[in-house]
């Protein structure tokens, strides 16, 4: 992994000469916040946020570089790079790196094929640069969630029916893919439950510090058992203004495979999701959200399964420059251990106002709370396990974008 | 306040006068929406049925790229027009169409480095950007001798119209109803204006969505 990363950083380095001219993203958000949320798991705790009391006062938000170079007409290449400022393994790290060939629509048709490391079509609220939510600075439930353990590592195709440059108004596309390097999938889910925030785990990444129970640094980037994963989905549009999608996911792991390097074994999971985004000319944008799935692993032939499901409800008003957000989550771990390990059950309540001053200044007031049930808090902290956490936060973010 | 007006005012005031005089008529067409209002931007055509006559000259127009938004989003040329799409934003666009009256792609670019693109057949050429999907424009190529779009009453005027039969098209991108509702024909008579007001049977498709920030489509 280490030579990997080395290789990615020196690709970065490589594109600053290439022929083409690079665009480029770099954005430094910085954070003024009151928690009284556990130890959360960047610490070894069990917190659902990503700042527990503990980092109550000044923090780095992130600080993001993103590159897209054109390779050729048809081809590019992007890397978006992020430090984070807690302990990382490593300082910077890539959360997304691909190459997206996009040939010119045809007759109606568009096709556009991704391959190397990106995020599923699933989130509906992450749609702004660096995968972040333009209504919130903490992601939902169902989207932190994917964040901290997934990303498509393999090829991804879409082929996309354009009605609505044909005279009709709607348009429809199919998406499938075919990966590998997501198999420890679903630990984190078991091991600490949803949690909401907006820290993404880069490529070369862990979860949670090494050695510490129960998420031990989990790895999530890595291939197991030798099996690709699949997922398919649909996606309907209606003009500009309603978004559908529906995906089935399986990672079709080898549960009873394990890798004594990582210590982990390789997690079936598989999930159905579907989310739906309407937005009026009045400003007004909602978004609901749904997964349901199940994890499962069978280490020296015990099946331990774990089903979860999650969804969130948005709501938001722009106004000009202002935006004014709320959120319900609503998330459950079930298991069927003896010892309800993993189990997790919790509901959250998100409000947010953002205002952008420019195209390059960006503030965010975010007041988030999280009331939940964690079995974990007491099978390895020894704590009750119901659990109200809250926090507030201000976000200033500062944007530049340009091309060499 | 200028105390003398200008020989030029003195010019168009007279041609105007002679023009409704001794030549032909002055043709509105009005389009309404179904609950009555004025549809503005509306392409409006008129072509004589009862002579051959040729479409107008040929133009020579620009729709520029600001902003991740074609600028004007809607032209309308006659036939045999050239058209150039300088990009004014700092990020590259990829411009193409696929509809049969031109099809037609434009490498990745900025600033003005194409020639001008020929429209030598008429129909509707659908634009987007590779790069950007929400970019949406739309190029209608008319044979029609005459042309124009509605303004904010809803109105489109020609003056000078030789007088006789004429077939008027009425098209708009958010127009849901069928092109045989969208045609009339009218006769321009001995009279010195003939009108058209035309009432759409359908309601608009909703319009696109303004202000809302281009890094939101990132995903």
């Amino acid at each position: 992994m280490k030579s990997l990363y080395l290789t990615a950083t020196l690709g970065l380095l490589a594109l600053c000469t290439a022929a083409q001219a690079t665009d480029w993203d770099f954005d430094i958000d910085a954070r003024l916040l009151t928690s009284d949320g556990d130890k959360s798991f960047l610490d070894g705790g069990l917190g659902s946020l990503r700042f527990g009391e503990n980092r109550s006062g000044l923090q780095l938000g992130r600080a993001r570089l993103a590159l897209t170079q054109p390779l050729g007409e048809l081809t590019s290449l992007h890397l978006d790079a992020s430090a984070w400022g807690d302990h990382e393994k490593n300082p910077i790290d890539l959360t997304e790196a691909y190459l997206e060939y996009r040939p010119y629509p045809l007759a109606g048709y568009r096709a556009r094929i991704k391959a190397g490391a990106f995020y599923p079509p699933i989130s509906l609220e992450n749609r702004a640069a660096g995968w972040e939510s333009p209504y919130t600075l903490s992601s939902s439930a169902i989207n932190t969630w994917l964040a901290e353990e997934m990303r498509t590592i393999g090829i991804e195709g879409q082929l996309e029916w354009l009605g609505t440059r044909t005279g009709h108004n709607f348009d429809v596309g199919l998406t499938a893919a075919v990966f590998g390097w997501n198999d420890p999938l679903g630990g984190v889910v078991v091991s600490h439950g949803f949690s909401l925030h907006d820290r993404q785990t880069g490529l070369f990444g862990r979860v949670g510090p090494p050695g510490v129970e129960p998420l031990l640094g989990r790895q999530p980037f890595h291939e197991i058992d030798g099996r690709a994963g699949m997922y398919a989905g649909i996606e309907a549009r209606y003009l500009d203004r309603v978004v559908l999608r529906v995906l089935h996911y399986d990672n079709r792991a080898n549960p009873a495979a394990y890798n004594e390097e990582l210590d982990d074994y390789a997690w079936e999971t598989k999930f159905d999701s579907a989310g739906l985004r309407f937005e009026s000319a009045a400003g007004l944008t909602a978004i609901a959200q749904w997964l349901n799935g199940t994890t499962y692993i069978a280490p020296g032939g015990f099946e331990l399964e774990w089903p979860f499901d999650a969804r969130f409800a948005l709501l938001s008003k722009r106004i000009g420059p202002h935006a004014l957000s709320a959120r319900y989550d609503d998330f459950n771990v079930d298991s069927e251990n003896t010892s309800l390990k993993g189990k997790q059950s919790g509901h959250a309540l998100t409000a947010a106002y953002v205002f952008e001053h420019g195209p390059h200044w960006r503030l965010t007031l975010e007041w988030l709370h999280v009331t939940s049930r964690d079995w974990n808090r007491t099978i390895y902290l020894a704590e009750p396990t119901f659990a109200v956490e809250s926090k507030v936060e201000l976000a200033v973010r500062y944007v530049l974008h340009g091309n060499h | 306040m200028k105390r003398f007006a200008q020989p030029a005012s003195f010019a168009a005031i007279f041609l105007s006068i002679y023009a409704v005089a001794v030549q032909g008529a002055t043709l509105t067409v009005t389009v309404h929406t179904p609950d009555g209002k004025p549809l503005a931007g509306a392409v409006i055509t008129a072509q004589p049925l009862d002579t051959a006559v040729r479409s107008a000259p040929p133009e020579h127009a620009a729709m520029s790229q600001i902003n991740l938004a074609f600028a004007p989003d809607l032209l309308v040329v006659p036939v045999g027009s050239t058209v150039e799409f300088p990009n004014n934003d700092n990020v590259g666009h990829q411009i193409y169409s696929f509809s049969p009256a031109k099809h037609f792609q434009l490498a990745l670019y900025r600033g003005k480095p194409y020639p001008p693109v020929h429209f030598d057949q008429a129909g509707l050429v659908t634009l987007g950007c590779n790069i950007h999907d929400s970019m949406l424009a739309y190029i209608l190529v008319t044979e029609a001798r005459f042309f124009g779009r509605t303004d904010n009453a809803g109105a489109w005027s020609a003056s000078e119209m030789p007088r006789g039969r004429y077939k008027i098209t009425v098209w708009h991108p958010r127009l849901r109803d069928a092109v045989p509702d969208l045609e009339r024909e009218v006769v321009i008579g001995d009279s010195d204006r003939a009108e058209l007001d035309l009432q759409l049977k359908k309601s608009l498709h909703p319009a696109p969505l303004q202000d809302r920030p281009h890094s939101w489509d990132t995903y």
